[in-house]
Parts: structure tokens; C-alpha cells; sequence
């Protein structure tokens, strides 16, 4: 039997926040995985006792990446334990945050995070070596260049709602704070435009978006990847063959099951948001695909388990309903990965177990015919998944860009709904209870649970898209959909361990949300809090 | 050509989310036009592992010369005192952020977590979390109080959560260009070019601050958010009403009240219950009053304002 080497990478880097993983090698190929999450902050104990609205300025600012998000997260959960009625305008106003921020994410991640690995030595011997290098290169890339300069233009509409991106909390419980104008409106119309023009459709797509919205299955990908030199020569097409070229559709797959909580109230739908209401009020729906046996399910946070086996924790080691859990962090945080590694802590769904989350995840959803029939449906890369024989980084990538066009049709259509003289804000009756709040991250399912009693916050949680996907390993031992991913990656060479890098990248991981609570001073039993 | 190094300890990428939102000079700019070697970065930087440590390892024995460290988010020193709750590149980054100020020639501390301690340091400070030259208001912080880098300089705080792109570019070109000379300080270590006037200087809800007329609730387009909405634009000192965000707007524009978040103390109150988006009075008047204003002047001015506000003013001017 061949020698086993074990890499210790300290740190990954570019993902948000730190990441250290380990790997086993045998013949120069991954044979096992552990993902660490290294940074610890504190939030929940920050937030007990705090303001009820208190959330709303903290958990923004718990990821600066996905502040829109859990902002969504806080405003709805707010909004389902206050009973409140939130106006059309704000489902729109806070629905077009959201999708800016994840426009924002599309250029930045994708050059900025991502495609510069493409310009590693270790693909100088691909004939697309040279042309990456001259489009991915960091800093200096023609793509790299437009891409990672535009990504600040959609946040430009987040700014004329919420006065700027990262780290507004405009929405509030009972709507948004802000009362667009009319030159607000035709000013983020002109910014779109300005994005599609620029990159999407002269750079990214190389085509128009109508034409690119005919692509609904493999066969037609196929059939638009060469029509024209304009479409070759796009970034996707070029990404799309190199990425065959050098062999990423080979491995990253992962643990085959995805979730997603589905995203975009329907502004006619959800004025009166309940937690139960929510599932049939959703554009984009809500649900879990497994692979093994193709079946798509509605989801729903009831299912939502966490396992702290392998966390720096001293609880039950058996499965916990999140918002039941109790949280006894362990002082000593000794790295032992045949006990406990991380702080991220092992999260599943009670029936289907493990399950990864991210832009991948919801087309996966999206191809499915469950949920209402008016919901949004697409059957591209659920179809591409089954040609080409399931998951990998590639098809990741594929569907994560996917989505952009679908996000900008998503914000043409809040510009045009708005009614600009209706409300934006019905007040609302402070009052204690419970709540839940929900939405897709670009980088994945991201929920918070919130208690208010006595008018302050007795407990508030949070369920991060990287929590998902980060996590260690579980009571049974199975892996984390990251750990199950790295699983099989071609590793070249030992001191530059660059696919690894491509696998946790895939996943967007950030590991600045994943963070638990723990009070230093005495340790002590806490409600916990962890972000994403 | 300056060789810029940029960690992050216990952060939200908030800032580096901010700082690639930059215009005139963009990050590329940066690179490209002013000769900013950008040796490593959290979310841009190539190596992994233990190519990194290496970098690492080189910039503090001075082999790779440092000229700017730029340091984002808290020091973590949980537990105990050992930060091993923010690990990084195998060891506490802690260890890495002294070795490094040490090293380098300039220290520029960006966004509140690492200027004051910011949100991660709010009561009760879970990971015991310190600003690199404050904790809140306190002078000393991780560095200590009479801590200066090579250059002479204590650390530059570029507070705001996040602090915006300009702030954070025009310092790094300040510093590129010779310039760091002219940077005048303030008691808290912020550019004074930046941090000496008012968020409420040109707000667009002036004219309701100055006759008096309240936004009420939110979802409105008139009337300003000090008197009732908890804005604390008067009392606190940054440019965003005068630099825009993301070239727009800015949060009291939009209809936002400021949060102070330029200030040691953000967030206000330790967010007790009953202080979010809402003012703080004794018998109708603010606890907190314009800076330098006292109450009776206060009581003076509002009810000579309330006399003399035109009808207008109570009307919708910003409309569809």
C-alpha cells in the first residue's frame, strides 16, 4: 500500500474569514478531509438581552459580504414574531437590496476569489494557459480588471435605498425606511443597464440576455457555446472549456443532496408574513433535492438539525433542533481531529442528513417540479448535472453565473412594480414572541430564529450558508458536504495544493459568518449565534 | 512602488467589501497607476498555506520590506489572553499583528473593529476584543498608548463601519506618495481631512433640521431623522454627507438616522432595549444635543424655528 501524506493547509485563503483545512494523500489524490473553522466572535452573547431590533444593526455587520441578506433574514424574522403587515413597496425595496448585493457578488467572487487559480503554474501546459493568464490575472487581467471594478456598480442602487452598501439596515419590521423617488428609480435603471452592457452581456455572455434566457437544457448550451465568435469567446465559454480542459468537472462533487430556503417574497403574497405562510409566497421556491433518488422536497426550518461531536463544544452529542440548543463551548479550543476541530458545528435536515447549500444548491431546487405551479422553475443545470453525471466545481461555477441573468430580470422587474406614491412602512406594535426569517445568500441558505420576551431579545440564532457547507463531521462521522468534496481532487503538487483551493472556493465559503458564541470570562452555558 | 500587507483578525470583510467598491482610484487602480504591491490579501491574495507563512515570516524579519500594514477587524484575545480564538497562518493572530506593526513602516487601522474594538467589543465582549490603539474611548488598545510605527506615526484609524472607499484609498495614495507628512491627526488618531466635520454637514434634510420639522416614522421623504429617529448626524464627525456611498447617497439621504459609527462609542447604548432608531429625551428634549449646543440654546433655537418654519416646510418636497 502507498504512503499516506497529510498536508496541514494553514491558510486556504480567499474564502471570507479563516479557513485551515487538512488532507490525506495517497497516490496524488485527496483520500480523506477536515475543514477547520478558526475564528470565534461572539455575537449572540452580544445580542442577548439587546434591543429587539437590535439584530438589525448587528447582523449586517456580521458579514460584510452578505449584509443585504441578513438584514432580509432579521427584518422578516422581526416581522413574523411582531405580526406585522409590511407594504408591497418594501417586499420590492428589500427583494431589490438583496438581488444587488448578490449581483455584486457575481463579478467580484468569480475573477476576484476564483478564476485567478486558473492562472497557476500548474495549467502552463492547457492551450488556454496564456489566455487566462491575460483575462484572470490578478489586478491586471482584462476580465479581472472590468469585472472586479463593475461589481461595485449594482450596490449603487443599495445605496439609494438604504444609503449605502455594506452595512445599511433599512429594513425594518413593517417595511423599509426609505421612500424612493422617481429619479431614484430611473437612476438604478441606468445602473443596470450600465452593468449588462458592460460586462454581463459584452463580457460575461457575449451575447444578449434574451438570447442566453433560450439555453434551458445541455443540448442547447452546446448548441450556443459555438454559434457565434462573439459566444466562444465570452468568459463563460471560455471558462466552460478551459475548466474541461484542465479537468474540474473531475472532482469537487460533494455529498450529492442540496438545499435550499428559497428566496424573493412574492410582493403580492406576503404582506401578513407568517413562518408557515412563507414556503407558498416565494418566487423562487423553496426546497431539498436528493440526487440518489432525483426527488425534490419542499423545505422547511422544522428539519434543521446540529451536531457539535466534532465542535469545540461539551453538550448532547446527539442531534439538536437548533433554537432548542443550549451551548457549553469548550475554553480549550486543541485542534484533534478524531474529536473535535472546528467551530463550525455539523448541520442536517432530520430525513435527508447532510446537505450542501449555495447557488448550486437552488438550481438544483430550481429544476424541480415541486412547489406551486406559478413559482419559478428551470430545468438548465439540473439537466446538465444528470449529462454530466453529477456534481463537480465546475458545474458549480456554471451554476452560480447561471443565476445572474435570472437575478438582473428579478431586479428589472422590482424597478417596475413599484407604486411610487403607496407606502413603504406601516408602523408596527412592538410585542414579545417568536420569529423566523429566511433567504438565499448568493453563497447559500441563510436563516435566523429570533425570541423576543419583555421587550428584549432572549435568544437569537443563526443558520449560515457556510455552516452548512463547512461543517465537521457528524454523530454517525459522514463528512462535511466541503470535507465529502475534497474527497478524490488531484492534488499536483504538495506544496502548492491549488485544487484544494478550487474546491473550498466553489463553495464561496465564509467562514466569518460561521461564527459561535462563547463567553471568555467564564465560559459559561449560552444561547449561541452563528452567522453566515 | 509600496509594499501593502492586509490581514484580518476578528472582522467581517465588511471593509474589504467597501474598499473594492473604490472609484478613482479603484484596488486595480491602485496596483496598476500608484505602484501599490499588494503582497498578500484575505479575499485577493494567490498563496496558501505555507507559502503565505513564508511571506509572512519574511515581512517581519524585514526581508520583503513592509511600508503599509493594513490591519481589518479586532484583535481577538479570547481565550484568556491568548487569542487562540482567532487563529491564523498556525499561530494566534495576535502574534502576527505585533510582529508585523512592529515591522512595518506605516500602520493603518481600517473600520471601527480595528480602530475601537467596534461591534465585536460591544458589552459583554464575548472574544475580549481590542482596537489596535483603543478600546472605545481608551487610549492604549493592542498596541499599547505610546506605541508608534517605524515611520514615527501612531497607528492611522480610518474608522466607520465600514469605513468608505475613498477614505481607505486617499490614505494608501497619501502614504504612496510621500504625503503621509500631511495627514494631521485628531485626539483619535483619525485623518482630520475626513473626520473633522459633521455626517449631518449636507444632508439634504437640513432644512427640516433647521425649522424643526420630524420624520416622524420611517417611509417618509421629508423631515429629519434627529428629533424623534435617534439620528445622531449632528454629533458625530465623517464626510458622508459630503462623499457620498457608492457614489449615491448616503444613509440619512436614503432616510436612515446615522448610527455614529465613526465614533469609539458605535453602537450607542450597548443597543439596550429601547435605544434603536429611536431619540433619546428627558421631557421632550434630546439627551444628546447638536455638538456644542447646550439645552437652553437648544430650547431657544427649536421653538424659534417651530415660529418660523414656512408652510412648506411641513410638505413633501422631495416627491415623486
Amino acid at each position: 500500500m502507498s504512503t499516506v501524506q497529510t498536508l496541514d493547509i494553514s491558510p486556504v485563503g480567499r474564502v471570507e474569514g479563516d479557513l485551515d483545512i487538512r488532507v490525506d494523500i495517497r497516490d496524488g489524490h485527496v483520500v480523506n478531509a477536515w475543514t477547520q473553522a478558526e475564528l470565534f466572535r461572539g455575537f449572540e452573547v452580544i445580542l442577548r438581552d439587546k434591543d429587539p431590533q437590535a439584530g438589525l444593526v448587528v447582523t449586517p455587520r456580521a458579514c460584510g459580504i452578505c449584509g443585504a441578506s441578513h438584514l432580509t433574514c432579521a427584518a422578516w424574522a422581526l416581522d413574523t414574531a411582531w405580526q406585522t403587515e409590511v407594504p408591497r413597496n418594501a417586499i420590492l425595496a428589500r427583494n431589490l437590496g438583496q438581488i444587488v448585493e448578490s449581483l455584486q457578488s457575481q463579478p467580484r467572487y468569480f475573477y476576484g476569489l476564483y478564476a485567478i487559480d486558473l492562472t497557476n503554474k500548474k495549467y502552463k501546459h492547457s492551450p488556454y494557459y496564456e489566455e487566462a493568464c491575460r483575462r484572470f490575472a490578478p489586478f491586471t487581467g482584462s476580465s479581472y480588471e472590468r469585472g472586479v471594478t463593475i461589481s461595485g456598480k449594482p450596490v449603487e442602487i443599495y445605496a439609494l435605498l438604504g444609503g449605502q452598501w455594506p452595512h445599511s439596515s433599512y429594513m425594518v419590521p413593517g417595511g423599509v425606511m426609505c421612500a424612493p423617488t422617481l429619479t431614484d428609480v430611473t437612476r438604478a435603471w441606468a445602473i443596470l443597464e450600465y452593468f449588462k452592457a458592460n460586462w454581463l452581456e459584452s463580457c460575461w455572455l457575449g451575447c444578449t440576455l434574451e438570447r442566453y434566457e433560450q439555453v434551458k437544457s445541455y443540448d442547447d448550451f452546446m448548441v450556443w457555446l459555438d454559434e457565434s465568435p462573439a459566444h466562444a469567446n465570452s468568459d463563460l465559454a471560455f471558462y466552460w472549456k478551459m475548466g474541461l480542459d484542465v479537468g474540474l468537472d473531475q472532482y469537487g462533487g460533494g455529498v450529492g443532496k442540496y438545499i435550499s430556503w428559497g428566496y424573493l417574497p412574492h410582493e403580492d403574497k406576503y404582506q401578513k408574513p407568517t413562518i408557515d405562510s412563507r414556503n407558498a409566497a416565494l418566487i423562487m421556491k423553496s426546497g431539498v433535492y436528493d440526487s440518489a433518488t432525483d426527488t425534490h422536497v419542499l423545505m422547511d426550518e422544522k428539519f434543521t438539525r446540529e451536531n457539535i461531536s466534532h465542535a469545540w463544544y461539551d453538550e448532547d452529542t446527539g442531534d439538536q433542533y437548533p433554537f432548542d440548543r443550549t451551548t457549553r463551548p469548550i475554553q480549550n479550543n486543541t485542534t484533534d481531529f478524531a474529536n473535535k476541530y472546528s467551530w463550525a458545528t455539523a448541520v442536517s435536515h432530520v430525513d435527508f442528513g447532510r446537505l450542501e447549500a449555495g447557488p448550486f444548491a437552488r438550481q438544483m431546487v430550481a429544476g424541480g417540479t415541486h412547489g406551486e405551479s406559478w413559482q419559478h422553475h428551470d430545468p438548465l443545470v439540473l439537466d446538465m448535472f444528470k449529462k454530466m453525471g453529477g456534481a463537480s466545481l465546475h458545474l458549480r461555477q456554471i451554476a452560480r453565473m447561471h443565476e445572474t441573468i435570472k437575478l438582473y430580470r428579478q431586479a428589472e422587474r422590482c424597478l417596475r412594480e413599484f407604486k411610487l406614491n403607496d407606502p413603504w412602512y406601516i408602523k408596527p406594535k412592538e410585542r414579545d414572541g417568536r420569529g423566523w426569517g429566511a433567504t438565499e445568500a448568493i453563497r447559500g441558505a441563510l436563516c435566523h430564529w429570533i425570541e423576543v420576551k419583555d421587550s428584549k431579545i432572549k435568544n437569537y440564532q443563526i443558520v449560515a450558508p457556510t455552516t452548512w457547507n463547512v461543517g465537521p463531521r457528524d454523530g454517525t462521522q459522514a463528512r462535511g458536504p466541503i470535507e465529502e468534496a475534497l474527497i478524490g481532487a488531484p492534488i499536483a503538487d504538495a506544496s502548492d495544493p491549488v485544487e484544494v483551493g478550487h474546491v473550498a472556493r466553489s463553495f464561496d465559503s465564509c467562514l466569518v459568518c460561521t461564527v459561535h458564541a462563547h463567553d471568555a470570562k467564564n465560559g459559561g452555558e449560552l444561547a449561541r449565534f452563528r452567522i453566515g | 512602488m509600496a509594499n501593502l500587507l492586509w490581514l484580518q483578525g476578528g472582522a467581517c470583510s465588511g471593509n474589504t467589501m467597501s474598499f473594492l467598491n473604490a472609484d478613482e482610484p479603484s484596488a486595480c487602480d491602485l496596483v496598476t497607476d500608484f505602484g501599490i504591491n499588494i503582497l498578500w490579501h484575505p479575499s485577493l491574495g494567490i498563496e496558501l498555506g505555507d507559502n503565505l507563512q513564508k511571506l509572512l515570516r519574511d515581512c517581519v524579519s524585514g526581508a520583503v520590506p513592509l511600508d503599509i500594514f493594513v490591519f481589518e477587524g479586532t484583535v481577538v484575545n479570547a481565550p484568556n489572553g491568548s487569542g487562540e480564538w482567532n487563529r491564523f497562518a498556525g499561530r494566534p493572530m495576535k502574534a502576527w499583528v505585533q510582529d508585523l506593526a512592529n515591522a512595518a513602516t506605516f500602520v493603518v487601522a481600517i473600520g471601527d473593529c480595528a480602530t475601537y474594538g467596534g461591534i465585536p467589543a460591544t458589552a459583554p465582549n464575548p472574544s475580549q476584543s481590542q482596537g489596535l490603539q483603543f478600546l472605545k474611548r481608551d487610549h492604549g488598545g493592542f498596541l499599547g498608548k505610546s506605541w508608534v510605527s517605524k515611520s514615527g506615526l501612531p497607528v492611522i484609524n480610518v474608522p466607520g463601519c465600514p469605513a468608505h472607499p475613498d477614505w481607505i484609498t486617499q490614505i494608501v495614495v497619501a502614504v504612496a506618495t510621500g504625503r503621509a507628512g500631511d495627514i494631521g491627526l485628531d485626539e483619535f488618531q483619525r485623518p482630520k481631512t475626513f473626520f473633522q466635520s459633521f455626517t449631518q454637514t449636507g444632508c439634504t434634510r437640513n432644512m427640516h433640521f433647521a425649522y424643526k420639522v420630524s420624520a416622524t416614522e420611517f417611509g417618509q421623504r421629508k423631515g429629519c431623522l434627529f428629533y424623534d429617529l435617534g439620528c445622531r448626524g449632528p454629533m458625530t464627525h465623517s464626510p458622508c454627507n459630503r462623499i457620498l456611498w457608492n457614489r449615491q447617497s448616503s444613509k440619512t439621504r436614503a432616510g436612515m438616522p446615522c448610527m455614529g459609527c465613526t465614533e469609539p462609542e458605535f453602537p450607542f447604548f450597548d443597543l439596550a432595549p429601547g435605544t434603536v432608531f429611536k431619540t433619546q429625551t428627558v421631557m421632550g428634549v434630546p439627551k444628546e444635543l447638536p455638538l456644542g449646543v447646550d439645552k437652553k440654546g437648544y430650547i431657544a433655537l427649536t421653538s424659534a424655528a417651530k415660529n418660523a418654519a414656512p408652510r412648506w416646510a411641513e410638505q413633501d418636497i422631495f416627491v415623486v
